[in-house]
C-alpha cells in the first residue's frame, strides 16, 4: 500500500532525485546535497525518505545502483539513470509543469 | 522490462534476503560516513561530527525497515510472517486446533466423498479421446416419426408417449449410412445399440454374457485401443465379414482369465462360431456411463447370431434403433453441423419410397454434446445425487458456523494479545488479516484431513454399493484432480467464511477497557455483549441446520420405512428366481412350451422345494409391459384402458402365493395354442409382436381391474379387446387396432408388479407362450440352498442352455430400495454429523460461558442462590438457543425438504410427526450437552470465586 497522503511529496522527491541524476551518477549523500543545491536549501532530504525512495525506483528499474569509490576512496553505493528513468523523468516533468502552471493560475484568478 | 525488474528485485528479495539486508546495511553505513567526512571537512571533532551524523540519519534500523517495507516482497514477508506467527498459535492451543480441525476434516470430508460420487457419476469425462468433440445426434418433430419399429436401450433422454414435440436418439441403419458419408461436417461418425443378451458356449459351461452392436468406426472413431490383439475396424462391418469379437477387459479377466490365448480363439455365440480378436483398453467400459457389456460387434454381422425375428430387419429404414455420436471437424461450428444432418435427416423420412415423417412436423436434429448427452444409468441417481450434495453443504455450513463460534471464543480470550497489538500501532486490517490467516490455515489442515475422511468414505459407500448383488456399480469413484481442486477450493472458501466474522468482530475493541481488565476474568459487561449475541447467532445457526438435515434424514428414513412395510401381495421369502432364454439357443417356441413344462415339474419334485413357476418377468425386477384394452359391451372410452400385463405359467399365483378371490386359473391344456405372448421386458422394447390369432384367450385380472372398471359387477366371462400397444406399432394394420378376444376367467387378489413404489394398477395374467422366461421356485429352506440341484436338472436337459440373474425375491426386493436405502443411510449419517456438531457448539459456547462467569455465580451462591437456580440459569440459555434454532430450523426444514417430494414415499415435505420427533431428540440431546457446563456452574465454591480477584 503506497502512503496516499504524501503522493504529491513523494512524486516530487522521485522527479528531483531522476532530475539530480540526469547529468552524471551519484551516491546517496551525493543526490541529498545536489538537491539541496538546485533548490537553494529548500528542500533539506532526509535520508529516512531518501533511501526508500532509492530502493523503490531501483524496483521500478529507473535506477541501477553498482558499488563504487567516493572522492574519498570510500566504497558508496552509486545510482544511475536507466532509459526507462529518464522516460519517467520527462513525464514526471511534463505533469509538473501542468500542475504548477494550474496552480499558478488558480492563485492569480483569486 | 518494468516487470522484469520487479520481477528480479522479487526474487533477491525472496532467495536473497541476508544479502540484500548486508547491502542495505553498508549502504547506510557508507552514507553515515559520508556525512560524517562531511561534517569533518566543516570543521567539526571526529566523534562530535559522528555522533551529529547518526544523529541526522534519525536509526539505522528505522530506515532498514522503512526500504523492507516497499520491497516488493514485503506482502509475501508478511504472509510468511502471518503463517509462522500462525502456526505458533495453534500449537500453543492444541485441544482448539485438534477440535477444529477435525471438525472441518469431517465438513470438508463429507463433501469431498460426495463430490466424489457426484463428479464419478455425473461430471466424469467419457474415456475417449477428445471426447468434448463428440456429439450426440438426437432428432426432434413435431409428431414423431412413423418409424416401423423403434428402440432405445437408455443411453438417453427419449420423450415418453404422451410428450408434445417429441424426441429421441434412434435411428435406422440407412440414415446411419448417410450421416456417415456426410465428412464436410464430421471428422468421423459412430453408432452403437445394446447391450443385447447373447449364450456364450465353447468356453467351459454355457453362460450368460451382453453384447453391444457397434459401427465399424466405433473404435477408431473414439480413439480407444486394444490392450491385446485388434479392435473391430470398418473392414468387418461388412456382410461378406467374417464374425469376429472384441471383448471387455473385464470380462476377459473373468471368463478367460486374463489369457493372452484367448485371441485367436473361437466361441460360439447364440450358437455361430465368432472369432476373438483382441481385448479392449482397461480404461474403456462403456461409452455411456454406467452401462457395461462384455464385448462388442458390429451390426452387419450381428443379424447371423439368430436374435429374435424382429432383428434380421436391422437395414430397413423405418427400423430405428442405432444411437449415432460424431466428432465434429475443428473449425466446424455445432451449428453448422447441426444444419447439415437436420437436411440429410428430413430428406431420409420425407422423401423416401414410403415418407416417414409428415413435413410440416418440421423434424430437424440437434447436436448434445455426447458427455452430457449420453445420460445413461446416472440419471437413476440424479435425484438422490443432487439431495446429497445439499446435504453436505449444509453440513459444511454447520462445520463453518461450529468453528467459527471456537474462533469467537479464542480470539475473545485473545483481546488482550490483539488490544497490545493494535495500541502498538498495528492495523487493524494486518491484525485482521494475521487472524484470517490463522483460519485458513486451520481449514486448509483440515482439508487435508478431510481428503483421509473423504477416501474412507468414498471407500465405506463403495463396499455398501457393491453389496447390492444384483447390480454392478459401473462408476469409477476415485478422487481425481477435479476432485481435489474441489477441495482445496472449499477449504479456502470455508477458512475464509468462517475466519472472515471473528477476524473482523476481535479486532474491533476498546482499546482502554480491554488493556485495564485484568488478566484472569475478563468479565466486563460492555466487552461481553457484542461476542455473546455473534456466538450465540452462530449455535442457533448450527442447530437450526441440524434441524433441517435431520428432518430429511427422517423424511428420508420413514419413506424406508414405508417402502419396506409395503405388502407386495405374495410372499417374498423363500422364492429363487432365474431366467431362461432357450430361443437364443434356437429353441422352436413350441418346444420351449414343452421345455418350460418338463422343467417346471422337475423342479418342483427337488427336495425341499413346494412348487414352481415361470413367467415372462419376475415380480419387483423391475421388468413391466402394459397395453391398451377396451371392455366389450362397455361403451368405448375415448382412449383405450391402460393396462399392465404379466404372462404368467398356470402355477404363478399358488407359487407366489396370491390369493384367488374369483373364478379359477386357466389351465396348462388352455394355455397351450396361444402364440400370444403379450408381454416383453421393456429392455427388448425392439422385437416386434408375433402374429396374433383371432381366438379368443382366457385371462385372469387382479381386483384393482375389478374396482376401476367392473364397479360391482361380476368381471368373469367378459371380453376384453386388445388395443394398439406400447409395445409395438405393428401390431396395428391400418391405423385400427385388431380384433382379439379375451375372456376374464378369474379374479385374483392385488400384488406388486415391477417395483414397490408403483402403484398397483389394473393388471392382466395371460398364459405364458414360449420367449424368455423367468423361474420362481418355492422352498422350504435357503433359496440358495437348491442352487446346484437346479444346475443340474439343466444340465441334464440340455447343457448348452445357460442360466441367468440367478437371484432370490428378497434380494430382489433389496436391490428394488438400494438407493432408498443408500440415502437413508447417508442422511441419517450427516443428521448425526450436524446433530454432533450442534451440541459441540451448544456445549463450547455453555462452558466458556460457564468460565467466564465464575465471579458471577460465586457471589450468586453466596448470596444464597441455591444449586438449582444457578442450574437453571444456564439451561435456560441452552433452552432458548435450542428452541429459537428449532424454531428456524423447523421452518427452513418444511420449506427445504420439498425438494426432496419426489423421493419420498408415504410421508410428505414438512411431515408434522417427522419435525416433532426431530425437534425432541435434538432438544434432549442439546440439553443433555448443556448439563455439563451447567454443572460445573453449581460446583462454584464462592469463596474461590471471589479470592480470584
Amino acid at each position: 500500500m503506497p502512503p496516499d497522503p504524501t503522493n504529491l511529496l513523494q512524486g516530487t522527491l522521485d522527479m528531483m532525485i531522476l532530475k539530480s541524476l540526469a547529468l552524471t551518477e551519484m551516491h546517496g549523500l551525493g543526490i541529498a546535497r545536489r538537491i539541496e543545491q538546485i533548490t537553494k536549501g529548500t528542500f533539506q532530504v532526509k535520508p529516512g525518505s531518501l533511501f526508500p525512495s532509492l530502493h523503490r525506483m531501483e524496483q521500478e528499474g529507473w535506477l541501477t545502483g553498482t558499488w563504487g569509490e567516493s572522492e574519498n576512496n570510500r566504497r558508496a553505493k552509486y545510482y544511475k539513470l536507466t532509459a526507462a528513468g529518464r522516460r519517467q523523468l520527462e513525464t514526471e516533468t511534463k505533469r509538473w509543469g501542468r500542475i504548477s502552471l494550474a496552480i499558478a493560475r488558480a492563485l492569480e484568478t483569486s | 522490462m518494468r516487470t522484469l525488474a520487479h520481477l528480479t528485485s522479487l526474487l533477491r528479495n525472496l532467495f536473497r534476503r541476508k544479502q540484500s539486508d548486508q547491502d542495505l546495511d553498508e549502504e547506510v553505513r557508507s552514507y553515515v560516513a559520508l556525512l560524517t567526512e562531511e561534517k569533518i571537512a566543516a570543521g567539526m571533532s571526529r566523534e562530535q561530527a559522528g555522533r551529529q551524523a547518526k544523529f541526522e540519519l534519525g536509526g539505522i534500523e528505522r530506515i532498514k525497515e522503512q526500504v523492507r517495507d516497499i520491497r516488493a516482497g514485503a506482502r509475501l514477508d508478511a504472509l510468511i510472517q502471518d503463517l509462522r506467527y500462525a502456526i505458533r498459535m495453534l500449537r500453543k492451543g492444541p485441544a482448539f486446533t485438534v477440535t477444529a480441525v477435525l471438525t472441518l476434516a469431517l465438513g470438508i470430508g463429507a463433501n469431498t466423498a460426495i463430490f466424489t460420487l457426484l463428479n464419478g457419476i455425473m461430471l466424469r469425462a467419457l474415456p475417449v479421446r477428445d471426447p468434448q468433440q463428440l456429439v450426440l445426434l438426437q432428432w426432434h418433430a413435431r409428431k414423431a416419426p412413423a418409424f416401423d419399429e423403434y428402440s432405445s436401450f437408455n443411453d438417453c433422454a427419449t420423450s415418453g408417449p404422451g410428450d408434445e414435440n417429441p424426441w429421441g436418439c434412434s435411428f435406422s441403419s440407412p440414415m446411419f449410412n448417410t450421416i456417415h458419408q456426410q465428412t464436410s461436417v464430421f471428422d468421423g461418425t459412430l453408432a452403437f445399440a445394446g447391450p443385447l443378451p447373447l449364450t456364450v458356449s465353447g468356453n467351459g459351461s454355457a453362460s450368460m454374457a451382453s453384447g453391444e452392436i457397434v459401427s465399424g468406426d466405433y473404435f477408431n472413431v473414439l480413439g480407444v485401443r486394444a490392450v491385446l490383439g485388434r479392435t473391430i475396424g470398418p473392414a468387418d462391418d461388412a456382410v461378406t465379414a467374417a464374425s469376429v469379437v472384441v471383448l471387455r477387459y473385464g470380462y476377459w479377466q473373468e471368463a478367460f482369465g486374463g489369457s493372452p490365448s484367448a485371441i485367436g480363439r473361437t466361441i460360439r455365440l447364440n450358437g455361430v462360431p465368432f472369432a476373438i480378436v483382441g481385448v479392449a483398453d482397461p480404461g474403456f467400459i462403456s461409452l455411456t456411463p454406467g452401462k457395461t457389456q462384455d464385448m462388442w460387434l458390429t451390426r452387419s454381422i450381428f443379424p447371423r447370431v439368430g436374435f429374435r425375428e424382429g432383428w434380421s430387419r436391422v437395414e430397413d429404414a423405418g427400423n430405428a434403433w442405432l444411437a449415432v455420436v460424431a466428432r465434429l471437424k475443428p473449425g466446424i461450428s455445432a451449428a453448422q453441423a447441426q444444419a447439415a444432418v437436420g437436411l440429410l435427416f428430413r430428406n431420409e423420412l420425407g422423401h423416401g419410397s414410403t415418407p416417414l415423417v409428415d413435413p410440416t412436423s418440421d423434424p430437424s436434429i440437434i447436436l448434445l454434446p455426447a458427455q452430457s448427452g449420453l445420460t445413461g444409468e446416472r440419471r437413476g441417481y440424479e435425484k438422490s445425487l443432487r439431495a446429497l450434495m445439499i446435504a453436505v453443504c449444509i453440513i459444511l455450513l454447520a462445520t463453518c458456523a461450529n468453528v467459527a463460534g471456537l474462533l469467537l471464543a479464542r480470539s475473545t480470550t485473545r483481546r488482550r494479545e490483539i488490544a497490545v497489538r493494535l495500541a502498538l500501532g498495528a492495523p487493524r486490517m494486518r491484525v485482521a488479516r494475521q487472524l484470517l490467516t490463522e483460519s485458513i490455515l486451520l481449514s486448509v489442515l483440515g482439508g487435508l484431513v478431510g481428503v483421509l475422511v473423504a477416501f474412507w468414505g468414498v471407500h465405506a459407500i463403495t463396499v455398501f454399493v457393491s453389496s447390492d448383488s444384483l447390480q454392478r456399480f459401473n462408476f469409477a469413484l476415485t478422487p481425481d484432480a477435479s476432485v481435489l481442486t474441489f477441495t482445496a477450493a472449499v477449504s479456502i472458501v470455508c477458512g475464509i467464511l468462517f475466519g472472515l466474522t471473528p477476524a473482523l468482530a476481535g479486532t474491533r475493541i476498546g482499546l482502554a477497557p480491554t488493556l485495564k481488565e485484568n488478566a484472569a476474568g475478563d468479565d466486563n459487561p460492555s466487552a461481553r455483549t457484542p461476542g455473546f449475541s455473534l456466538s450465540s447467532a452462530l449455535v442457533v445457526v448450527q442447530i437450526a441446520l441440524a434441524v433441517v438435515i435431520l428432518t430429511g434424514a427422517g423424511l428420508l428414513i420413514r419413506t424406508l420405512q414405508n417402502l419396506k412395510n409395503i405388502n407386495p401381495g405374495f410372499d417374498s421369502r423363500n422364492i429363487l428366481l432365474f431366467s431362461l432364454d432357450p430361443a437364443l439357443t434356437g429353441y422352436e417356441t413350441a418346444q420351449i412350451q414343452n421345455l418350460y413344462r418338463e422343467l417346471q415339474s422337475q423342479f418342483a419334485a427337488l427336495p425341499g422345494v413346494i412348487s414352481a413357476s415361470y413367467s415372462s418377468s419376475a415380480l419387483l425386477a423391475g421388468d413391466l409391459s402394459n397395453g391398451k384394452i377396451t371392455i366389450e359391451g362397455q361403451p368405448d372410452p375415448q382412449e383405450p384402458y391402460d393396462v399392465d400385463q404379466l404372462s404368467i405359467a398356470p402355477s404363478f399365483f399358488d407359487t407366489m402365493r396370491i390369493p384367488i378371490i374369483a373364478g379359477r386359473v386357466f389351465n396348462a391344456s388352455e394355455a397351450v395354442g396361444n402364440s400370444e405372448s403379450a408381454t416383453s421386458p421393456q429392455l427388448d422394447a425392439g422385437k416386434p409382436w408375433p402374429p396374433p390369432i383371432p381366438a379368443p384367450l382366457l385371462v385372469v385380472i387382479n381386483d384393482a381391474f375389478v374396482r376401476r372398471y367392473f364397479s360391482k359387477r361380476s368381471p368373469l366371462g367378459m371380453h376384453l379387446n386388445r388395443g394398439d400397444t406400447t409395445q409395438s406399432k405393428t401390431g396395428t394394420t391400418d391405423g385400427k387396432p385388431r380384433s382379439r378376444y379375451w375372456e376374464i376367467v378369474g379374479v385374483v387378489a392385488d400384488a406388486k408388479y415391477n417395483e414397490l413404489r408403483r402403484e398397483i394398477r389394473p393388471t392382466v395374467y395371460l398364459p405364458i407362450n414360449g420367449g424368455g422366461a423367468n423361474f420362481e421356485v418355492r422352498t422350504t429352506v435357503d433359496p440358495t440352498l437348491v442352487i446346484p440341484a437346479i444346475g443340474a436338472i439343466l444340465a441334464r436337459t440340455d447343457a448348452n442352455l445357460p442360466l441367468s440373474r440367478i437371484r432370490t425375491e428378497s434380494q430382489e426386493i433389496s436391490h428394488d430400495l438400494f438407493q432408498e436405502r443408500l440415502i437413508a443411510r447417508l442422511s441419517s449419517f450427516f443428521g448425526l454429523l450436524a446433530l454432533l456438531l450442534a451440541c459441540v457448539g451448544v456445549y463450547g459456547l455453555l462452558s466458556y460461558d460457564v468460565a467466564r462467569r465464575t465471579r458471577e455465580f460465586g457471589i450468586r451462591t453466596a448470596l444464597g442462590a441455591d444449586a438449582n437456580a444457578v442450574l437453571s440459569l444456564v439451561i435456560r440459555r441452552g433452552v432458548v438457543l435450542s428452541v429459537t434454532g428449532t424454531i428456524i430450523g423447523g421452518a427452513s426444514a418444511v420449506a427445504g425438504t420439498r425438494y426432496l417430494e419426489s423421493l419420498l414415499y408415504g410421508v410428505h415435505a414438512g411431515d408434522a410427526s417427522t419435525l416433532a420427533a426431530v425437534a425432541a431428540l435434538l432438544t434432549i440431546v442439546v440439553l443433555a450437552a448443556c448439563y455439563i457446563p451447567a454443572r460445573r456452574a453449581t460446583r462454584v465454591d464462592p469463596m474461590i470465586a471471589l479470592r480470584h480477584e
